[in-house]
């Protein structure tokens, strides 16, 4: 029997993963398809985390470089699983390097992929330079200034668009990502930080600022800096007759009327889609999806973090959307299975 | 032309021409109806600092528009136009047209604070009530209200002279706010009061003396003296320069808020 685990995908989750099960004394192999370990907030270069306030490369990056230095744990970058044979206790996996790796389990941490907003074209991304994405502006924030992308100046006013790419029946997307409204508003509050005189408006159909994001970020947000909070779904964003400013058009629901606002900057807060190698994922590893596209698990409360496959474990926002800090613990948690089940399998073997 | 559902409308968004000429041509009776768009097209961001910095309006930015407010509200379930939660959402946003449409209802409030004890923001609406009440008067929305006329008359006097004459206080508010002194004393509350003072059934039972004895003197006496000659507390004009600069200084501030 081997006891080694397999851990694919070098976001929060597997980097917690990969940290716990060595912690415990297994041997630990990562294997992550892109050049870096950190999972999205690395590699979208997210700013400051919610609800810590650390910068993101500081504490993503404490957790990169603790698997990276241990020695139980071989990191294998640019690179990913092609197929997966045998069972709990005897995996076999073919990397696409060419390597074979044995495992005892399989973790599985293979995270989310960013809702691309060119799939809601009414809300002008890609069209006009000055409507960008949450992750742009996270990236403004860490290079320490806000502007407008045509032509650098710094925007009066700014309109964070809420769920876009989620809570969506017209493009198939019927879940909330959890995480955009608390990371919206406190996006709001460092867009402030940044650029005193900067308004920013949010465009909301419900704040989920949940748990304790409540006050520290939501409350915060507009009662210290002011965000202002406008109940509408817009409908449209175009361009001003000036050519220079974006208009901002939809209902606002709380007044029952048109509105049609000049801004300088447009946000769209994108969702937390499935990952789009899920499919692929699922054929790789035979496991299976659930509706929405997110890998599919099995009975929570006796069986946490199971797939469908037994000794293959799923957690993060491969599941669902999901918070750092829980998919933190969801790594923790699937070590702590893996360790589990395969010392049982060992007693039971003696 | 005739408007179907007109009761959908603004009246004042609705404009019928005597005669109109649109690109020469003359349009007027078949096409004689305009209604105005009714879309808001900008916010005025400073509106909220300038309700903020009233006293009574400093939370309003706190709202979160859950309607509790306007739930408990003593008006509203008279009223279904008195709705503070939307008067707040609009201070918030900047939409003064709106809260101008409002002018004569906005008044109405009966300060009960039903509203303050069951806002889960603590954004104390009431106080949002009296400082929007407060600014539709300020810009001359609406007229002086008789208790700004009372307080301005107080202030004055404390300013001036450090105290105040309670007499003189209500004549001159009774003169800015143009009540028929004669009629209130001969019909009015003011005789009621009179009355009260002085124990009338005692001379209608003919019981003068016991009248005599109790009839207010040396006050009424005080009061008329106080009027002629107007004292001041002691050493006051510095104090009250000081304090009239102070209070000069908060209004320019209010209004560069605004
Ligand atoms: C704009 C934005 C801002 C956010 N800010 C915050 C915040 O401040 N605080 C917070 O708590 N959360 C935040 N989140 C949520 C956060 O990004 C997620 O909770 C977190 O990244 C999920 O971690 P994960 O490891 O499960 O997945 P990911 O971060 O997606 O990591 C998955 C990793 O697996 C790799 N991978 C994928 N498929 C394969 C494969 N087939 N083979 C090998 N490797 C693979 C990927 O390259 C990636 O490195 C934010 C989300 C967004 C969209
Ligand atoms: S967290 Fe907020 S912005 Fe994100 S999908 Fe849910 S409700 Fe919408
Ligand atoms: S104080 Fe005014 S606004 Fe508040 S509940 Fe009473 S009447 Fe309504
Ligand atoms: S009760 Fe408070 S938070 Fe709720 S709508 Fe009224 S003022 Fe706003």
């Amino acid at each position: 029997m081997n006891d080694t685990i397999l851990v694919v995908g070098g976001g929060p989750t597997g980097l917690a993963a990969a940290h716990g099960a060595a912690s415990v004394g297994r041997k630990v192999v990562l294997v992550e398809k892109a050049d870096r370990l950190g999972g999205a907030p690395i590699l979208s270069g997210y700013a400051k985390l919610v609800p810590s306030g650390e910068w993101a490369k500081d504490a993503i990056g404490r957790m990169i470089a603790r698997v990276e230095s241990n020695p139980l744990a071989t990191v294998h970058k640019s690179t990913r699983v092609t197929a997966l044979e045998g069972g709990p206790g005897n995996f076999s996996a073919t990397l696409s390097n060419g390597q074979q790796v044995q495992a005892g389990a399989v973790i599985l941490g293979t995270g989310f992929t960013h809702f691309d907003s060119i799939n809601k074209p009414e809300w002008g991304f890609g069209t006009y330079e000055d409507v960008v994405t949450t992750t742009q502006v996270e990236q403004m924030v860490g290079a320490g200034r806000i502007a407008c992308p045509s032509d650098g100046r710094t925007p009066e006013r700014v309109a964070i668009l809420l769920c876009v790419g989620s809570r969506d029946r017209q493009i198939g997307r019927e879940w909330c990502s959890k995480i955009c409204c608390t990371v919206s508003t406190n996006l709001a509050i460092e867009i402030k930080e940044l650029s005193p005189k900067t308004d920013v408006f949010i465009y909301y159909m419900d704040i989920r600022t949940f748990g304790l994001y409540e006050d520290k970020f939501y409350w915060t947000s507009q009662e210290e800096f002011g965000t202002k909070f406008v109940k509408a779904r817009i409908a449209e964003v175009t361009i001003a007759p000036d050519g220079k400013r974006l208009l901002v058009k939809g209902e606002d629901t709380l007044v029952k009327r048109p509105i049609v606002i000049p801004f300088d900057l447009v946000v769209h807060a994108i969702g937390m889609d499935p990952n789009e190698d899920n499919p692929e994922i699922a054929k790789v590893f035979g496991v299976g999806l659930e509706k929405h596209g997110f890998l599919d698990r099995g009975e929570h409360y006796t069986s946490s973090f199971s797939s469908t496959r037994p000794g293959v474990y799923v957690g993060g926002a491969a599941l669902a959307p999901e918070d750092i800090d829980t998919c933190v613990s969801h790594g923790l948690a699937m070590a702590m299975r893996a360790v589990g089940d395969l010392a049982a399998l060992a007693r039971k073997a003696a | 032309m005739p408007i179907h559902e007109k009761s959908l409308l603004d009246p004042n968004k609705v404009l019928t021409a005597e005669k109109l000429v649109i690109d020469g041509v003359d349009v007027s009776g078949h096409w004689n109806t305009m209604i105005l768009p009714r879309t808001v097209a900008d916010y005025d961001p400073d509106f909220q600092k300038t309700i903020r910095a009233l006293p009574g309006g400093e939370n309003v930015h706190r709202c979160w528009q859950c309607g509790s407010c306007t739930n408990s509200c003593t008006m509203y379930a008279i009223n279904t136009d008195f709705n503070p939660r939307y008067w707040i959402y609009c201070t918030n946003l900047g939409l003064q047209s709106e809260i101008v449409k409002d002018k004569d209802i906005i008044w109405q409030c009966v300060s009960c604070n039903k509203c303050t004890n069951i806002c889960p923001k603590d954004v104390r609406p009431e106080g949002v009530m009296k400082a929007l009440a407060h600014w539709l008067e300020m810009e001359g929305h609406t007229p002086k209200s008789r208790s700004s006329m009372f307080d301005e008359e107080f202030t004055r006097q404390c300013i001036e002279r450090g105290r105040i004459e309670d007499s003189e206080v209500m004549f001159k508010f009774f003169k800015a706010s143009g009540e028929d002194v004669k009629a209130l004393l001969t019909g009015g509350w003011l005789r009621v009061f009179i009355e009260r003072m002085n124990n009338l059934p005692l001379l209608k039972a003919g019981r003068i003396g016991a009248f005599l004895a109790r009839l207010p003197i040396t006050g009424p006496l005080k009061m008329g003296w106080m009027m002629l000659f107007k004292p001041r507390t002691r050493s006051w004009a510095r104090t009250g320069a000081v304090l009239a600069a102070y209070v000069e200084e908060q209004k320019r501030k209010a209004h560069a808020h605004g």
